[in-house]
Formats: C-alpha cells, sequence, structure tokens
C-alpha cells in the first residue's frame, strides 16, 4: 500500500523534502513507517528530539495500523503562542 | 488572510484565524460584542521577543499545519465551552516572520463573569501549545 508522508519544521529541514510518498506491506503500522523513514534520511534517524504523528488531521499513537492512501504528518513537538 | 472559522452556536460566538498579517488588536477590540450577561472580557496578546537564547534575533518565522491547525482549535474551543459558560472565543494567531516586539498571538475570551473568563483563557493558551500544529523558529 502507499501513504503520503508530509513534513514539518525542522523535520522538513532535516529529510530536504515536504513530502514523500512510501510503499508498505498491508497492516503497517506508524512505527514501522518510521523505521523505513529513518532507513531513507539518515539525518532523520539522528533527530534526538521527540516526534509527533497524525493521520488526516488527527494525532495517533506509533502503534496505528495504516491504510491505503493514509496522509501522515510527522513533526517535532509544536511551539504555537 | 486565511479565515480558518467563524461560527455563530446557539450562544457562543467562535472566530479563530491563522494569518501572516499583521494582528489588528485595535480593531479586534473595536469588535468586541459583549451580551447584557457578559460581565468579563480576558485577553492575552503574546508578543514576539528581541532574543532568543540571549542572543538578539530580528524575530521568529511561525509555520502552520493549517487544516490540522484549524482541527484542533476547534476542538478545544469545544472543549472550553463543556467547562466554562463562555460566550465567545476569538483568537488570532500570526504565521510567517514576526518581527520582534509585534503581536504573534492575540486571544480574548467573553463570559459572565472574570473566573471562568480567566481560567478557559489559560486553559486555551496552555493546550494552544501542546497540541496545535504551530512551530517557530528564531530569525537571526
Amino acid at each position: 500500500m502507499r501513504v503520503n508522508v508530509h513534513f514539518y519544521s525542522y523535520l522538513r529541514d532535516l529529510t530536504g523534502c515536504a513530502q514523500v510518498v512510501e510503499e508498505l506491506p498491508g497492516g503497517s503500522t506508524l512505527a514501522e513507517l518510521r523505521a523505513r523513514l529513518d532507513r531513507r534520511f539518515a539525518p532523520l534517524a539522528g533527530w534526538g528530539g521527540a516526534t509527533l504523528w497524525a493521520v488526516g488531521l488527527e494525532y495517533q499513537p506509533p502503534a496505528y495500523v495504516l491504510r491505503e492512501g493514509d496522509e501522515v504528518s510527522l513533526f517535532p513537538p509544536v511551539q504555537g503562542g | 488572510m486565511t479565515a480558518l472559522a467563524h461560527r455563530q452556536g446557539l450562544s457562543v460566538t467562535r472566530h479563530l484565524l491563522i494569518t501572516p498579517e499583521p494582528i489588528p488588536e485595535a480593531a479586534l477590540v473595536q469588535g468586541r460584542r459583549l451580551s447584557r450577561a457578559a460581565g468579563a472580557a480576558v485577553s492575552f496578546v503574546g508578543v514576539v521577543r528581541g532574543t532568543e537564547a540571549d542572543q538578539p534575533i530580528q524575530g521568529l518565522a511561525y509555520e502552520a499545519f493549517a487544516r490540522m491547525a484549524e482541527h484542533q482549535l476547534h476542538k478545544l474551543c469545544d472543549e472550553v465551552e463543556r467547562r466554562w459558560p463562555v460566550e465567545s472565543v476569538r483568537l488570532v494567531h500570526r504565521v510567517g516572520l514576526v518581527k520582534a516586539g509585534e503581536v504573534s498571538l492575540w486571544l480574548e475570551v467573553v463570559a459572565p463573569h472574570r473566573g471562568e473568563a480567566f481560567a478557559a483563557c489559560q486553559w486555551l493558551i496552555e493546550e494552544l501549545k501542546r497540541v496545535v500544529p504551530i512551530w517557530k523558529k528564531p530569525v537571526p
């Protein structure tokens, strides 16, 4: 299956791109997607800060099971205000 | 300007805006609407400091995941309305380069009494900083 991954803020700087498409086996989780992204983007693997995940417009935990076409966002802790 | 939302509910006015434009504080205050039951209007103005880690900066560059930010702000306002008898919540958050000394966030809560207005305003700011996807980077 394919999912679209969007990077924001410092994580976009680390990957050098705002969006990628990842192909994953059906039933993959966000944690498995992260492992795949870490292999693809070495600077991301070295990021020592916390990361947050959203699928669509909602936060999701690493155990979230992805579905075909999911819009996944990966970003550092938020800093509004 | 990106108008995120303007909702007139049964009795609660909700106005949420994320914008690259300077926040028009005077116009916002001028635009306040109070019912006869309103007894408190608490507002908070967030201003960009001129230093970051003791070093002078030009300002902060704000970035938002706008659709998710809108969604999360609405969820927070839903919770505010469940917790406190507010009659209006107005929030404007600026994105893009905000220079030192300029306003990055303007928030106002109107309620019958000061206790609930203060509490709702503070809770909303704290939660905004926890869940609304907006980020900032210092610009030297």
